[in-house]
């Protein structure tokens, strides 16, 4: 017993919200129910990591499947990290719009494709994975329906993730065509040594597509207006949860069937890193909206995590998951304190240092995690990152180029920070404060510098 | 009491944070505190002493904990704790005591009274980790710690513009040594791996650092370094500026204890130069021009602290000519000698200038005799002392040193005759300054002399302590002509260099009648130098102006304004053309152009941008082609 549990409960409890929708259409049930269904899924998916604890990886569906121990250990921490998102969230999720439970039901199917892209075998679940997780996507980013900009948003994400799919299933039918066959495991043993032009062309297909779910650049044109357009109360599971989880999916695919054949795409990658993280972090810096810069920030966040893509280790493995928890919790600090506010620029945090000393604060410690500054999370999670990459051998000047560009991401983060301690505000700024949402917001900031001091409790 | 070493600096350290933290509510109670934290560091060092004076104690290493572990580097924090270290305790703690003592009543009614006895502690602190570190990074953290407290202390009266430049020179000074110290850690670091003495000690006698080029480099390296803190040539000229500073500081770190640093440094690197021959004779050749020709500059001054200044950059060169021909035992037993008579003699010089309302210039002195009593005869002991009369103290370090230029090497009696001379300058200048000041009618006007008077007990006290001891102090080292195996400093510190001992060829002593010739024409000088100043001194003519080769002693060879030509205005122009071109233009420019650019970039970035389904596509698929050609040309 136990393994795919997870996947089970998420689709089961997802049906179960739409039905709590329609016996009651009181938001605090709702938001009750959602928080009860997330708190569940972590409990599930903790039971399914003791299971695989104890007997050891499990197969599936005629090994369409594979539940190891990183997978399962990540699905327990991507599941926390979503609980922590709802619980801080979940108030403003439900002002989005008027059909309150679909929302969270759209999320719990969002984490039904988070489990996939971390335990498949098989392509095709690839596939069906990471449509389980765009389609709800694209619903979610137009749930603000009188919203023109929501509504925009929802329809660019469709056409541009649309064109993307078909560039995947391209490049699966070429894996495919190739081998013969459609698991993890021929097409590593198919591909050793050289390869022919008609995979090799897949191979890149496929780093497309996966480029364009975790915005590397060139395919992250859609990244800004979708990220921006998307309700605030959206957007961050957008930007954190779902990106990280491409990532794993990216990363399973590439070192699980594409190790052998590392020469032939690291360049590529290492090409998407230099691009991803030169877009990425000059454009952030002359974004006006708080709220476009951290659109643009995780892009260059992206660039970042593309080494660990790079490189083909068990540091870059389990790097990843630090990074994408690092990430993901400091993410959903700024955007917890962002979307208290009316005015997203950077003019609208003025003088928030001096009205909510608190908000302030643990937005500053997740601003100086994203910015890597050390004893938070995120310096270690740049550092192991960098790390894997260099035991791989990545040509040094590109690692110099990261750490420049993550200093010049410094100004744009700090830009927030000093617009919170050092300009005083020409108006008051009006926070209703929630003390349950602050101690949340203390406890994640808490979070991040914790692991930045215990980075073992991810690694380990 | 070993294992507890680290009190020894311990107490001064709290002592500083007491003083420092408190000095505006203590009051006078910080003067009182910060000595009594030196006071007790002398008990624990003398207790330490005797353990080790007890018969075959062996050096020991306290390890207090790992400093720092990377790699391979491992620097312990150590302390070395044997009879050169010991004896260094003593001297510091003790004087340095004595002189905590003597600047309670020196410095009272002084608004930074409280400031002046925290820097004072930290300097002890500092001092003490210098000698005691059982490796070259824990005496660099010591050695780089008295520069500071030197340079607080020198520019502690810090609103007189001189004032800070002198300090500011001292530092500067020390800095270019200090660079020497460390380039000769590097060198040492980079052969063996190691910085840790008792290790150095071994591989060296194993001959690991064998190559005589690359130890006389290390040799001379390090040997830059002790010119810099011990003021010799061409390092010199930032010890008579510092008198700027409150007297006591400079009997304590600019006659006592830290300018000996160099001295002690290469006794403790003996391993080092023994091997270096060259290296030797640079240091010989230095040392004695130094004395020579600070003690030409000191005949001709009129600043009492100034006189004093030069005559112990000038004895300090008489300990480098020892280390120079390897005596290290007469080197060490002269900075113990020359620890007693000169703070003795500067603290005398402080009570005068107490005593004269902090004028510092001897024309106006004179006849101070009958006034100051206790000064006169402490301040007399001390001229003795230095000039060599015996049975003082100086007569016996300074005959020791001089017994062995005579039997060094083939050059060694021209070096002989050339010691003899420097010290019959130092016999002339130090009654000159005695009788201008001491003797004769006042001519410091009416006003002054209704203010003359002897200092108070506080003051005078450590005057007599350490009277006594500069003349008793000889009696430690009571050559072997006299008496046999009477030399006590000898046998005690004989364990620390034994090996260095072993390497010379064995010593042709002199003999015995010889040697009593030779210390008839010392004392003897020392006499002829106290006549010629009796001669022209008995009658001071304050009016008389210096002319020709007076002159120029009296304006100290103009070494200040051959640095200030050679190196400051040059310097100082390459500064400010750098400044303006490289500076702002060069780097300003480059920083800002990136700025510029970064907002360049991103405002041109921006506008791709622009909203539009069909164009972002487009640029994908761009993208895309151009991903698909380059893994083309990759593949060839």
């Amino acid at each position: 017993m136990g393994g795919m549990l997870g996947i089970v409960a998420a689709a089961i409890l997802g049906v179960v919200m739409m039905f709590v929708g329609l016996i009651s259409q009181k938001s605090s049930v709702i938001r009750i129910a959602g928080v009860a269904c997330f708190l569940i899924l972590v409990g599930v998916t903790a039971f399914d990591f003791s299971a695989i604890h104890e007997q050891g990886t499990q197969l599936y569906f005629n090994n369409m499947l594979s539940v190891g121990i990183k997978a399962s250990w990540f699905n327990v921490l991507i599941s926390a990290c979503a609980f922590i998102y709802i619980l801080i969230f979940n108030n403003h999720i439900t002002k989005v719009g008027k059909n309150d439970a679909e929302y969270f039901a759209l999320m719990l199917f969002i984490m039904v494709g988070v489990f996939m892209l971390s335990t498949y075998n098989h392509l095709l679940i690839l596939f069906i994975g990471i449509e389980i997780l765009s389609i709800p996507q694209y619903i979610l980013a137009g749930s603000d329906k009188e919203n023109i900009k929501s509504n925009e948003a929802s329809l660019k994400y469709f056409l541009m993730g649309a064109f993307s799919t078909g560039i995947l299933l391209m490049g699966i039918t070429l894996i495919y065509g190739s081998v013969g066959s459609f698991e993890i495991g021929n097409i590593a043993t198919a591909f050793q040594g050289e390869v022919t032009a008609l995979p090799m062309i897949g191979v890149i297909l496929l780093i497309i597509a996966f480029g364009f779910k975790v915005s590397a650049a060139p395919m992250h044109w859609w990244t800004a207006d979708v990220y921006d357009g998307t309700p605030t109360a959206i957007t961050p599971f957008m930007a954190t949860i779902v990106k990280v989880a491409a990532f794993i999916g990216f990363i399973n695919l590439f070192h699980g069937a594409f190790g052998n054949i590392h020469y032939s795409w690291k360049l590529t990658i290492a090409i998407l890193i230099c691009v991803t993280l030169f877009i990425g972090n000059i454009t952030a810096v002359f974004q006006q909206s708080v709220k476009r810069m951290l659109a643009y920030s995780s892009i260059a966040q992206a660039g970042f995590m593309l080494f660990a893509v790079f490189a083909l280790n068990d540091t870059a493995e389990k790097s990843i998951i630090y990074y994408g928890v690092s990430y993901t919790l400091a993410s959903i600090g700024v955007f917890a304190v962002l979307i208290k506010l009316k005015d997203y620029t950077y003019e609208g945090f003025n003088g928030l240092g001096k009205s909510h000393p608190l908000y302030a604060i643990t937005a500053t410690v997740c601003l100086l995690s994203l910015a890597g500054i050390p004893v938070t999370s995120g310096f270690f999670a740049k550092y192991f990152v960098l790390t894997a990459a260099m035991e791989q051998g990545l040509w040094l000047g590109i690692i110099v180029f990261a750490v420049l560009m993550a200093a010049i991401s410094i100004y744009y983060y700090f830009r927030v920070i000093r617009a919170m301690y050092f300009t005083s505000s020409t108006e008051e700024i009006t926070i209703e404060s929630n003390p349950m949402e602050q101690i949340l917001l203390v406890i994640n900031a808490v979070l991040v510098v914790l692991l930045g001091l215990f980075p073992q409790f991810i690694l380990g | 009491m070993i294992q507890n070493i680290w009190l020894v600096p311990l107490f001064p350290l709290i002592g500083f944070l007491i003083a420092g933290l408190g000095r505006k509510q203590l009051g006078n109670a910080a003067g009182w505190i910060a000595s009594a934290a030196v006071l007790a560091s002398f008990i624990v060092s003398v207790m330490i002493f005797f353990e080790v004076s007890a018969e075959g104690f062996k050096s020991i290493d306290v390890h207090l904990y790992d400093f720092i572990k990377v790699g391979k580097l491992d620097i312990a924090f150590e302390f070395r704790v044997d009879q050169l270290s010991s004896l260094f305790l003593l001297i510091i703690t003790g004087i340095g005591f004595l002189i905590h003592i003597y600047s309670i009543g020196y410095m009272k009614g002084d608004v930074g009274f409280g400031k002046y006895f925290a820097f004072l502690n930290l300097f002890i602190f500092s001092m003490l980790l210098l000698v005691l570190g059982s490796n070259f990074i824990i005496m660099f953290i010591g050695w780089e710690g008295v520069g500071l407290c030197s340079y607080l202390l020198i520019g502690f009266w810090y609103h007189k513009k001189e004032y800070s430049v002198a300090a500011r020179k001292a530092f500067v000074m020390n800095r270019i040594g200090d660079l020497g110290f460390l380039i000769g850690m590097f060198l040492i670091f980079a052969k063996v791996g190691t910085l840790d003495f008792q290790t150095l000690e071994t591989l060296s006698f194993k001959g690991v650092i064998a190559e005589p080029g690359y130890l006389t480099a290390i040799a001379f390296c390090f040997f830059v370094g002790a010119m810099g803190k011990s003021a010799q040539i061409p390092l010199f000229t930032w010890l008579p500026d510092a008198m700027a500073g409150p007297t006591p500081v400079s009997a304590l770190i600019h006659a006592a204890t830290m300018v000996t640093a160099g001295i002690y440094m290469i006794t403790r690197a003996h391993f080092i130069f023994s091997f270096s021959e060259t290296a030797q004779t640079f240091i010989l050749i230095i040392g004695l021009t130094t004395a020579l020709v600070s003690a030409t500059i000191a005949i001709r001054q009129n600043d009492i602290k100034k006189v004093l200044a030069y005559s112990t950059v000038s004895q300090l060169g008489f300990m480098f000519m020892a280390l120079g021909v390897g005596a290290y035992t007469t080197a060490v037993f002269h900075v113990l000698t020359h620890a007693f008579f000169k703070a003795l003699l500067f603290l005398g010089s402080g009570s005068v200038i107490h005593a004269m309302s902090n004028e510092q210039d001897i024309r106006l002195m004179g006849g101070l005799k009958s006034k100051m009593p206790i000064t006169h005869s402490t301040f007399l002991i001390g001229c003795l002392a230095i000039a060599g009369i015996p049975p003082l103290s100086g007569f016996f370090s300074k005959d020791e040193i001089m017994m062995n230029l005579f039997i060094h090497g083939t050059y060694g009696k021209v070096f002989w005759v050339l010691g003899m001379i420097a010290a019959l300058l130092t016999a002339y200048y130090m009654f000159r300054l005695y009788f201008i000041t001491f003797l004769g009618e006042f001519r410091g006007g009416d006003k002054l002399k209704s203010h003359l008077h002897e200092s108070p007990a506080l003051m005078t006290m450590p005057l007599i302590v350490l009277a006594i001891l500069a003349a008793a102090g000889g009696f430690l080292g009571i050559p072997e002509v006299f008496a046999h195996d009477a030399h006590w400093l000898h046998n005690f510190l004989t364990p620390v260099i034994e090996k260095s001992l072993a390497l010379e060829p064995t010593i042709h002593h002199l003999s015995h009648s010889a040697e009593y010739i030779m210390m008839a024409v010392a004392v003897s000088v020392a006499i002829i130098g106290i006549l010629l100043a009796w001669g022209s001194y008995k009658k001071f003519d304050a009016k008389k102006e210096n002319k020709g080769i007076e002159k120029f002693f009296e304006d100290k060879w103009h070494w200040d304004e051959a640095y200030e030509n050679a190196f400051q205005k040059p310097f100082m122009k390459m500064s400010a053309f750098a400044e303006k071109n490289i500076e702002r233009k060069g780097i300003d420019g480059g920083v800002n152009g990136i700025g510029k650019l970064v907002e360049f970039a991103s405002d041109k970035l921006r506008l791709l941008q622009n909203g539009s389904v069909g164009v972002y596509l487009f640029l994908m698929v761009l993208g895309m082609i151009l991903l698909f050609i380059i893994q083309l040309l990759s593949n060839g």
